[in-house]
C-alpha cells in the first residue's frame, strides 16, 4: 500500500507511473525505489537466494546487503533498493546468477 | 545460538555451524571463517555478516571483540559492472589500480 | 578531475564539512551513492536535539533542507548517484557513476561514511518481510510505503523507539519491542514511556525463537523467559545497533582501534579529526556512534582542520574554533559516548589495527 497522506510530510506522491513485474503492471510513484514501489503492491519476493533457493526481498534499503538483487531492464543483479522506478520500467525477480560468460563474435 | 542451522551469511548462505566448526578447528579471524566456508564472499562481501561472525568467534573463545580484527576490505568498495570498471573507463589506469591484482606492461596483461 | 577538498558522504557530518570548508574559499567535491543530499536525515521525521547551538531544535529531513541550502551559498560540486569504488595508486580516489570510473585527485579527503546497520540472527531471518529499522524508516518516510501491517521490532535501541512510534503513526500495528537483555537499550526513556503508554508490550530476555511463513514472514514464534508465544506478524524490523562504516578507510590505509562506546572499530583519529593518514580527515557516525549535534560538530571540526592545512584559516584562529566545538560536544555528547571518545583520541598514538592483513 502507498502512503498517500503521511502524517508528517502530507502528500507527496503526485507523479504516477506504471512498472511491469514479470510482465504484470503495477502502479508505483516516481522517486520511490523499486524495491519499494513491489512492496507497495504486496510484492515483497524480489528473487531467491543463490545456494538454497530461498526466498529474499528488501532487508538493509541502503545498498549494502544485495538481498534486494533484480533485473531491471534487461540488466542482472541491479539493487532494487537504490534504484527509482521509471515508467514502463521491467523489472524481474532475481532467480539465478546472470550467465557472465559468453561467445566472442558469437554471430 | 540455539539453532545452529541459522544462515550467517546471507549471501553464501552459510550457516552458524559451518562457522562454528572453523572456530573449533582453530579459526580466531573473520578471514580464517571466511576462507574455509566463503561466508562474506558473496555479493554484499561481509558487509552484513562481519559483526555477526565477530560474536560468534567471541561467544565460542571467550576473545573480546578487540582481539578479533576486521576482515579485508578490498576493492571494489560496493559492486560494481565489469563493464564499467573496465571498458568505459575514461583513463585507462583506472584498470590498473583499481584491479588492484591486475599488472600492466604496455597495456597489456603482464 | 582535480579538487581542494573531496567530502565522501553527504549526510549531516559531509554537510557540515563542506560548509565549513567551502566558505573559506576552497573547492570543496561532495560525493554520495543516493539521488539527494541529507544522507539519513531525509527519512527522520523526529525532532532532533539538541543540536548545536548555531541550530534550532528541528526535524531531521528540516536539518538536511537546511544544511542543503546553505552550501547552496558556496560553489560545492556535487557529485550525486556517485560513489567511491576504490583509490588509485596516486591516491586519486576512483569515483564512478555507473556508466565510468574516473579519478578525483583531492588535497584533502573527508570521509562521512556513516554508519551501518547490524543484523540480528535468527532462523530464517533472511526472508521477505524482515528487514533492519532502518529500512523500515526509509519505506514508510521516504518511499511512502507501507511495508506491512503488523510487526515487531526486535532490539530496543533510540532508533528502535522513534521507528516504533514513526510505523504505528502510519497505521501500523507494532505488536511487541522483542529485546534480549532485561532492560531498553534506549538512552531517553521518554520515547520508551510513549510506547508503554500505547500499550505496546516490551519482552525483556527474549528473542526471536524463529520466523515463518509462505515466500514472507507470516509468523513467529517468541522465546520469553518462561514460555514460547506465536504472533502473527509481516513485518519484523531489527535493531542489532549501529557501526562505523569503515571500507573506505581500509582502501586509504587508516589505521583503526576498537572503542566499544563508539561501536567497535573506529578509525584512529586525534583532536584535529586527522586520521593517521594526515591528508584524510574523519567526521560523523565514521569517527563514532553518536547524535545529530556531535555529528555536526564533528563535521565542522573535521572541516575547519581540512581548511587549516589548506591555509584557508590561520593556525591560531583554527585553534580556537576547534576548542569551541569540543567543549560543545562534551556538552551535548552523551557521557559514556564522549569519555569513549577522548579515550580513542588518547590511543591514537598506538593504533591497534595497522597493516595486520597479509593475503
Amino acid at each position: 500500500m502507498h502512503i498517500e497522506k503521511h502524517p508528517v510530510l502530507g502528500r507527496q506522491l503526485h507523479k504516477p507511473v506504471t512498472i511491469y513485474f514479470n510482465d504484470q503492471p503495477y502502479q508505483a510513484y516516481a522517486q520511490q525505489s523499486v524495491a519499494a514501489a513491489l512492496m507497495a503492491n504486496g510484492i515483497k519476493k524480489l528473487g531467491v537466494s543463490r545456494k538454497l533457493v530461498q526466498s529474499r526481498g528488501l532487508f538493509c534499503s541502503r545498498g549494502r546487503c544485495c538481498s534486494c538483487y533484480m533485473t531491471i531492464d534487461g540488466e542482472d543483479h541491479v539493487r532494487s533498493c537504490m534504484t527509482e522506478v521509471e515508467d514502463g520500467m521491467r523489472i524481474n525477480s532475481n532467480m539465478d546468477d546472470p550467465e557472465v560468460r559468453r561467445e566472442i563474435n558469437a554471430d | 545460538m540455539d539453532d545452529k542451522s541459522t544462515i550467517i551469511c546471507r549471501c553464501e548462505e552459510i550457516s552458524c555451524e559451518e562457522v562454528e566448526e572453523v572456530i573449533s578447528n582453530g579459526g580466531r579471524t573473520f578471514d580464517d571463517v571466511k576462507r574455509i566456508t566463503r561466508c562474506g564472499m558473496g555479493p554484499c562481501q561481509a558487509k552484513i555478516c562481519t559483526s555477526l561472525v565477530a560474536e560468534i568467534i567471541h561467544q565460542q573463545t571467550g576473545l573480546s571483540l578487540s582481539e578479533i580484527p576486521l576482515p579485508r576490505m578490498r576493492m571494489p568498495i560496493s559492486p560494481i559492472k565489469l563493464e564499467t570498471l573496465a571498458t568505459n573507463s575514461t583513463s585507462f589506469s583506472a584498470v590498473k589500480s583499481v584491479l588492484d591484482e591486475v599488472e600492466l606492461e604496455e597495456g597489456k596483461v603482464r | 578531475m582535480q579538487t581542494d577538498v573531496l567530502i565522501i558522504g553527504g549526510g549531516p557530518a559531509g554537510l557540515s564539512a563542506a560548509i565549513e570548508a567551502a566558505s573559506r574559499g576552497l573547492d570543496v567535491t561532495i560525493v554520495d551513492e543516493a539521488n539527494q543530499l541529507g544522507g539519513q536525515l531525509n527519512q527522520q521525521t523526529q525532532e532532533l536535539r539538541p543540536l548545536p547551538s548555531i541550530y534550532e531544535s528541528m526535524r531531521g529531513f528540516e536539518l538536511a533542507h537546511k544544511l542543503i541550502e546553505q552550501i547552496k551559498d558556496y560553489n560545492v560540486r556535487q557529485l550525486l548517484n556517485h560513489r567511491v569504488v576504490g583509490f588509485y595508486a596516486d591516491g586519486s580516489a576512483g569515483i564512478t557513476d555507473e556508466e565510468n570510473v574516473f579519478p578525483v585527485n583531492a588535497k584533502k579527503i573527508i570521509v562521512a561514511s556513516g554508519a551501518a546497520e547490524k543484523a540480528v540472527a535468527f532462523p530464517k531471518w533472511t526472508m521477505p518481510g524482515i528487514m533492519t529499522i532502518g529500512a523500515a524508516q526509509t519505506l514508510i518516510n521516504r518511499d511512502f510505503v507501507m511495508p506491512g501491517r503488523e510487526a515487531v521490532i526486535v532490539g530496543s535501541s533510540d532508533f528502535a523507539m522513534e521507528t516504533a512510534i514513526q510505523l504505528m503513526d502510519v497505521g501500523i500495528r507494532v505488536k511487541a519491542i522483542i529485546e534480549k537483555q532485561s532492560g531498553t537499550a534506549a538512552k531517553e526513556q521518554e520515547k520508551v514511556s510513549e510506547l508503554t503508554r500505547k500499550g505496546i508490550p516490551f519482552y525483556f530476555n527474549s528473542f526471536i525463537k524463529e520466523a515463518r511463513g509462505n515466500g514472507q514472514v507470516e509468523q513467529i514464534d517468541v522465546a520469553l523467559p518462561d514460555e514460547v508465544i506465536t504472533l502473527n506478524v509481516d513485518l519484523v524490523c531489527m535493531d542489532g545497533g549501529r557501526a562505523p562504516i569503515l571500507d573506505v578507510f581500509y582502501q586509504l590505509g587508516c589505521s583503526f582501534g576498537f572503542q566499544e562506546e563508539l561501536g567497535g572499530w573506529v578509525p584512529q583519529y586525534n583532536n584535529r579529526l586527522q586520521t593517521d593518514r594526515e591528508d584524510v580527515f574523519i567526521a560523523g557516525n565514521a569517527a563514532g556512534i553518536s547524535t545529530h549535534g556531535p555529528l555536526l560538530l564533528t563535521g565542522m571540526i573535521a572541516g575547519i582542520s581540512a581548511s587549516e592545512e589548506l591555509q584557508a584559516i590561520s593556525h591560531a584562529e583554527a585553534h580556537e574554533m576547534r576548542e569551541a566545538l569540543w567543549k560543545e560536544l562534551g556538552l551535548l555528547e552523551y557521557k559514556e559516548v564522549y569519555s569513549g571518545r577522548v579515550k580513542h583520541l588518547e590511543n591514537f598514538a598506538s593504533p591497534v589495527l595497522k597493516d595486520q592483513f597479509i593475503s
